[in-house]
């Protein structure tokens, strides 16, 4: 049972991840410019210079299967092709530069927003129609209304700019030497407060109502009013029998919701300069840099179906129930 | 006096359908405040939309501004001004129309795919089903918004840059119209699919299969007016999202600066440093409207799902 569970959830993931690429090879031929075009736009190119490139770059063949193959293959082996912009980089190259601010900045503002999310929809659901049920609940639909860069925008506006308490942008002082590590530590975190405050606050709002309605379900369960008629205090309740449960639904909406929350993590970073994989996005965008553009879905998209992988095979692990 | 409740009580079980499901149904919808405040704001900015130009005059533009550049709220500018000395009141205004209607036209696309692919898998099953949920799936896996900026991107090239309008609104802002409906459709699939594997196995589908009505007919006329309360409370929540997206895709750069919408405002407003510069009332109105009409539309999207859904009914 528990190989057949994994190995349906391996192959879900491959054929998710296979329908990516394919996605992102029908794409590519949509773009506008075929190189066969540009290239005839110099007088100098005779037919059989055009015939002999069509042969060297495969376009002479089938698009299907010869160029999915050849494509589908080279992407697999991490060959994404060569920046627009970027001249003599390889997108892999630009991926790789970028990727770990985004990944200090998101996984800090996931972290944070998990614990305080949690917290305060287990405490509203368990306190339902309390104050602060009430106020947690008005709070998180009105942060949940609220795009990122928006949020953004004002925390920069009172944190950064009225109080000057932080930084405005980007994720060093520019131009500044430092003493010692630990004074560069120190600058790289005062850059970092706001930028994961947004993404922070952005995520509290649906996670805190997630888990505040898989909480209440919980409690209307059978074994909870069980574990309270054996004189178990409120709180032994809640901690040790209602919490673990209502967590389980709540790891796959965190794991399904993060392909939502990339855009929002995009956004955060345009607002503050921030050197991320979202920067890079829009900066592609502006430029029409397609190769990076789609290297960015691929990176995200193969990311975030890997974390639901991760995501059910926790549940799986946690959860008896669902090794089907 | 004890007569009257005899008399009555047949033609009340009679009229039940109709009349008095809508008079519950209000009356139990008009009995949250939650709904109430979403409505009045709906109204509101329904009326911005409708009559931006009768509200505030036309457009501005960077011909006919008069206001100074970035000049904060003053006497007749009770907003301020952006960058063009244009007025935010008229800016924010006139951004209404624009952001509503490609909510509207996008949640419009959304929820017909959304039903099509919903009421045909479910009601047809088999491997139909399989291909259309398993690409479903993969589209609610997937981060969409990165895709639909490069679809975005990708089909106005291709179109390239006109300025024919539909609706009042330029093919430019279209493409995006029809790129939030391929990529947000399938929440509402699955929603509308689920449902009406349900009414499938009811005796009405049954009883209209055996008087010899078709797949089609079926689906029309006993599917579709059963899952229409289902279609209609998730459009409202469609809304919500349709006009997030759009902000957020204006946002980076995706807008259009001749028919600016919200998300096209808060861009410009980035763009010139507004909060770096202390200019709030660059970013804030269009914020406010923004929040405004996501935060109603998903309270009115909320309790209509739990009036009109007879599963959620009595909870909360």
């Amino acid at each position: 049972m528990r190989s057949g569970f994994l190995a349906s959830r391996l192959l879900q993931a491959a054929v998710t991840i296979t329908l990516i690429i394919i996605l992102n090879f029908l794409l590519f031929r949509a773009m506008p410019g075929s190189p066969e075009r540009i290239l005839g736009r110099n007088p100098n190119v005779t037919p059989e210079i055009l015939a002999a490139k069509r042969e060297k770059w495969g376009l002479d063949k089938p698009v299907i299967p010869d160029q999915l193959v050849a494509y589908v293959s080279s992407t697999l082996q991490g060959d994404l092709g060569f920046s627009f912009v970027a001249r003599g980089q390889t997108v892999v190259e630009v991926l790789a530069q970028r990727l770990p601010a985004t990944l200090l900045l998101f996984g800090l503002g996931e972290v944070i927003a998990i614990f305080l999310g949690l917290a305060l929809g287990a405490y509203s659901g368990w306190r339902r129609g309390g104050p602060i049920d009430y106020l947690g609940n008005g709070a998180s639909l009105l942060l949940y209304s609220t795009p990122y860069f928006l949020l953004g925008m004002a925390l920069l506006l009172i944190f950064a700019t009225a109080l000057g308490w932080f930084p405005t942008f980007g994720m060093l002082t520019a131009g500044e030497t430092y003493a010692s590590i630990w004074d560069r530590l120190f600058d790289l975190a005062r850059h970092l407060v706001l930028p994961v405050a947004t993404v922070a606050l952005g995520l509290i709002g649906q996670y805190a109502i997630v888990m505040r309605s898989s909480i209440i379900e919980t409690l209307s369960e059978d074994y909870i009013t069980t574990a309270r008629a054996k004189g178990l205090s409120s709180l032994f309740v809640l901690r040790r029998h209602a919490i673990p449960n209502a967590m389980l639904p709540t790891v796959t909406l965190i794991a399904i919701n993060l392909g939502y929350v990339v855009a929002g993590a995009i956004t955060v970073e345009v607002v503050f300069n921030w050197p991320g994989l979202g920067t890079l996005t829009v900066e592609a965008l502006s430029a029409r840099d397609y190769p990076v553009l789609q290297g960015v879905f691929l990176l995200l998209s193969v990311s975030v179906v890997l974390a639901n992988l991760a995501a059910d095979l926790v549940y799986g692990a946690l959860d008896p129930r669902v090794r089907t | 006096m004890s007569g009257i409740p005899v008399a009555a009580a047949p033609r009340r079980a009679h009229r039940t359908t109709a009349v008095d499901r809508a008079r519950d149904f209000l009356g139990r919808f008009l009995r949250r405040p939650d709904a109430i405040i979403g409505i009045v704001v709906m109204v509101v900015f329904t009326v911005f939309a409708l009559i931006p130009t009768v509200l505030v005059g036309a457009l501005q533009t960077a011909v006919t501004a008069e206001g100074p550049r970035l000049g904060p709220p003053q006497a007749g500018f009770p907003l301020g001004t952006d960058e063009l000395g244009r007025s935010m009141v008229n800016l924010t205004i006139h951004a209404s129309r624009i952001s509503m209607v490609i909510g509207l036209l996008a949640t419009l696309v959304t929820i017909l795919v959304g039903a099509v692919v919903g009421i045909v898998s479910g009601f047809v099953g088999g491997r139909l089903d399989a291909i259309l949920m398993r690409i479903a799936d993969f589209f609610l896996v997937i981060p969409t918004f990165v895709l639909a900026i490069i679809l975005t991107s990708l089909i106005r090239d291709a179109l390239g840059t006109g300025s024919a309008e539909v609706f009042g609104i330029r093919v430019g802002l279209l493409v995006i119209v029809v790129v939030i409906g391929l990529t947000s459709w399938s929440s509402t699939a699955r929603i509308i699919r689920s449902e009406t594997l349900s009414l499938k196995e009811r005796a009405f589908v049954d009883r209209a299969r055996v008087i010899g009505a078709g797949p089609g007919h079926i689906m029309r006329r006993h599917v579709l007016p059963n899952v229409i309360n289902l279609i209609v409370a998730n459009a409202v929540l469609v809304f919500a999202g349709a006009v997030l997206t759009e902000t957020t895709l204006s946002f980076v750069g995706l807008g259009d600066p001749f028919q600016p919408s919200w998300g096209q405002l808060l861009d410009s407003a980035r763009g010139v440093g507004a909060p770096s510069l202390g200019a709030w009332w660059y970013f804030v109105p269009p914020g406010v409207c923004i929040v405004l009409v996501v935060f109603a539309f998903t309270l009115v999207g909320g309790a209509l799902d739990d009036v009109l859904n007879p599963k959620r009914r009595g909870r909360r």
